[in-house]
């Protein structure tokens, strides 16, 4: 990479005689017009408001009580009745607790 | 504690920070502001609106900066692209190139002291070409390699070469306080 010849005396003087400017306001003025922040913080909340609601709906109207109990011999026996509602809660489950970490990581 | 750039353009591009960019617009004004004020033959309110545009751009295309370069290095880039749109727009580029040469003239009176060296100075860059000018205060005055001011400047390396040559050769003729000052 090839350099201002250092040796010139002239170099030194021009160094000497760089002015550093005062900001006096310079930086307060720029920020000032750069133009408005994008909503970042928009979409987490939303993602957030909307897993609150679901989890108050999911507590609300799924079938808590009539969930068939689970063992080893009726998860063995593959019987669709018993786990289909299983799978639904468990789905419903995974999809709130996906929705939050979403919120919580949200980078723009 | 002390962010690097890289830090600060890393926060800027992923959260909008505000602040980390001020501080870059800290750290970037006076050389940025220099450079244009000198570009403009100190006309320092038309060379800080320049300014206050090159950061408004380099807030906007922040994202295009792959970090291949210095980041001042990028922002004298902006600033020069939007000297030149400036100069277009004026003519002066056009008219520089005629007045070219036209004076050899010294500046001012031969003197000593190192306040009237600057303003002899500041007289002797203002009667520069604008290519000439920015080359000379790119590489003598801010210590940009000529590859770097050859990238700033947009133009061949050799040109940037043959600037500095021939502008640090006009400043020589046309500084008497110079050699005072070389022997002080």
């Amino acid at each position: 990479m090839s350099q201002p010849e250092d040796k010139d005396p002239l170099d030194a003087v021009l160094r000497e005689q760089h002015p550093y400017i005062e900001d006096d306001g310079f930086t307060t003025r720029v920020l000032a017009a750069l133009p408005p922040r994008r909503r970042t913080w928009l979409r987490p909340i939303l993602l957030l408001g909307a897993t609150a609601i679901g989890s108050a709906l999911a507590i609300q109207w799924l079938p808590w009580e009539n969930l068939p109990s689970l063992d080893a011999s009726t998860l063995l026996s593959l019987n669709s009745q018993v786990l289909l509602p299983w799978l639904l809660v468990l789905s419903v489950a995974a999809s709130l607790t996906w929705a939050v970490i979403a919120a919580v990581q949200w980078e723009d | 504690m002390s962010f690097t750039d890289a830090d600060l353009i890393a926060r800027v591009l992923s959260r909008e920070d505000q602040h980390a960019f001020g501080e870059l617009v800290r750290r970037y004004q006076s050389p940025v502001r220099s450079f244009l004020a000198r570009l403009m033959r100190g006309d320092t309110h038309l060379a800080d609106d320049l300014a206050q545009e090159t950061f408004l751009k380099a807030w906007r295309k922040l994202h295009t900066y792959r970090g291949t370069a210095r980041f001042s290095t990028w922002l004298f880039g902006i600033a020069f692209n939007e000297f030149r749109t400036v100069a277009r727009q004026r003519k002066e580029l056009a008219l520089e190139d005629i007045d070219e040469g036209s004076s050899t003239e010294p500046v001012q009176s031969a003197t000593d002291s190192r306040s009237d060296l600057r303003l002899d100075l500041t007289e002797a860059l203002k009667q520069l070409s604008s290519n000439e000018r920015a080359a000379i205060v790119l590489c003598c005055q801010n210590g940009l390699s000529h590859e770097e001011a050859a990238h700033v400047l947009d133009c061949p390396l050799g040109t940037v070469k043959t600037n500095v040559l021939r502008g640090k050769e006009k400043l020589k003729r046309r500084l008497p306080g110079y050699q005072h000052y070389e022997s002080a």
